[in-house]
């Protein structure tokens, strides 16, 4: 019999701030989902994001998939951006930095 | 250039131009949670150098006080000639058994510092390498 063990989310779990203040994401919570994962809850100056369990955020005009790791207490997120109006505006990377309060 | 006589043209080079070393200013606090070799840096400005204030993060042979040292140099973040925000500066410490050379440069908002450790004296300790992240506490 196989038992799987529980994964422990503790390094990823918190209250999240970009060291950037100039930054696109200014802050992102990360909380226990109850299924063994995390739901995300992510704001820019511009917007709340909402919270979601899996790594993408589906908006009207865009798409956002994130991708965090943990490399000695900082939030490394990278973001892959995809516009879904017809605006013109090409899909983007983009990478950033926070810090758990 | 107003000239009497045509050799007071005298071509000059442009002066170089002042490295604004004030974004790298202010106090710096390690984002990890558990020991690490600094846990504090206060940076200063002082003229165009900054002077920095090392505090140890309570792991192995770091001294809870590095004390004050002056930057031996400020270096601007990008190549380009016209942008000279300070992106990393060098700095040499004395510590009672090692020489520090401790090297710091701005990434998104994160310091980063690298500290190359010599030992003086043969003891437990190997000359190292650090690379640790700061958050500003503004």
């Amino acid at each position: 019999m196989i038992v799987e063990a529980a994964l422990d989310l503790s390094v990823l779990v918190g209250d999240w701030r970009n060291t950037n203040p100039a930054a696109g994401i200014g802050r992102i919570v990360v909380e226990p989902n109850g299924s063994g994962g995390v739901r995300v809850h992510v704001a820019s100056s511009t917007r709340d994001w909402g919270k979601v369990d899996a790594p993408v955020f589906a908006f009207d005009f865009e798409e956002v998939r994130l991708q965090a790791n943990v490399k000695l207490g900082v939030l490394v997120v990278a973001s892959f951006n995809t516009f879904k109006d017809d605006s013109g505006r090409s899909s983007y990377f983009n990478r950033e930095f926070f810090y758990r309060v | 250039m107003e000239t009497l006589r045509e050799w007071e043209a005298v071509p000059l080079p442009a002066p170089r131009p002042r490295v604004e070393v004030e974004p790298m200013a202010g106090r710096w606090i390690k984002t990890y949670d558990k020991p690490q070799w600094i846990g504090v840096l206060d940076v200063r400005v002082d003229g165009d150098d900054l002077l920095v204030h090392v505090y140890g993060g309570g792991l192995g042979p770091s001294p809870a006080d590095w004390g004050v040292v002056r930057t031996g140099r400020v270096y601007a973040g990008a190549p380009t000639s016209g942008d000279a925000l300070a992106g990393g500066f060098v700095a040499h410490v004395t510590l009672p058994e090692a020489d520090v050379e401790l090297q710091a440069n701005l990434n998104l908002g994160l310091l980063v510092v690298a500290t190359y450790v010599t030992f003086r004296e043969p003891g437990p300790w190997t000359d190292r390498f650090t690379r640790e992240f700061f958050r500003s506490d503004a």
